[in-house]
């Protein structure tokens, strides 16, 4: 007689979350909007920070060839 | 995913891609347009300079013998500075450089790979074997500044320093032969 193994469904931890797919493509569709703000802030910070260096660091210091 | 509108999807993240492949086509064309204009308009360049020299022969005969090295002004007015970079110092300690002018700096290596830069300017080249090192530039405050070896070349590394010594357009004197030493101090 087979020894009866717990099951990962018998686990509440283990239990796949209720997400209907109209729900799961709402959340979808703004993840986007939100990696697009996060990685064009930083891509602008260093942008800046690249411009800094160039205009008030670089060109002050004058004439190389 | 919804079956109603998955196209909308994919044309959100479509015009996301386009909009950050514009974005960052504007910041390339931008940053290259710098480059040029001030290459063009302000004389500032990568250094560039190919020419060969033997380091076997490098300190018997030619410009980088010890009598040529150092700093020079020309019958024409310009000013050069010759020095070797060698394990573990240049050679000469101090060079002596007018403020306002262009000078041009020319640096050999007789052993292993050397570079350097002089603070608070521009200028930062890494001096080979085999080849001539040479950086024009303008100092624009007199002063002594400090030039480090900046690529290791062995246990003397950190103890490899020179000297640039900016003098004013009226204490910068050449002598008979053309030649100007760092003023003692």
């Amino acid at each position: 007689m087979p020894v009866e193994q717990p099951s990962a469904a018998s686990d509440s931890f283990e239990v796949a979350d209720e997400v209907s797919e109209t729900a799961l493509a709402d959340v979808l569709r703004v993840v986007p909007l939100g990696a697009g703000v996060l990685a064009g802030t930083m891509v602008a910070l260093l942008v800046l920070g690249y411009l800094a260096v160039y205009l008030l660091v670089f060109l002050p210091r004058g004439p190389v060839g | 995913m919804s079956d109603t509108h998955p196209e909308v999807h994919e044309e959100r993240i479509l015009w996301t891609e386009l909009l950050w492949a514009f974005g960052v086509g504007i910041f390339i064309a931008a940053s290259l347009s710098m480059i040029v204009f001030t290459a063009l308009t302000r004389d500032i360049n990568p250094p560039s300079n190919v020419e060969r020299v033997d380091p076997k022969t490098l300190h018997l005969s030619g410009e980088f013998a010890e009598q040529n090295l150092g700093t020079s002004v020309g019958s024409d007015g310009s000013v050069t500075v010759r020095m070797i970079a060698t394990q573990f110092m240049f050679a000469p300690r101090c060079i002596a450089v007018p403020q306002g002018r262009r000078v041009t700096l020319r640096f050999a290596s007789p052993d292993v790979i050397h570079g350097l830069l002089i603070t608070g300017t521009n200028v930062n080249t890494m001096v080979i074997p085999g080849f001539v090192a040479q950086v024009h530039t303008e100092f624009a405050r007199t002063g002594d500044l400090l030039m480090p070896c900046h690529e290791y070349c062995g246990l003397g590394h950190s103890e490899m320093y020179a000297t640039v010594q900016v003098m004013s357009q009226s204490d910068f004197i050449p002598e008979a032969d053309g030649r100007v030493s760092c003023a003692k101090r």
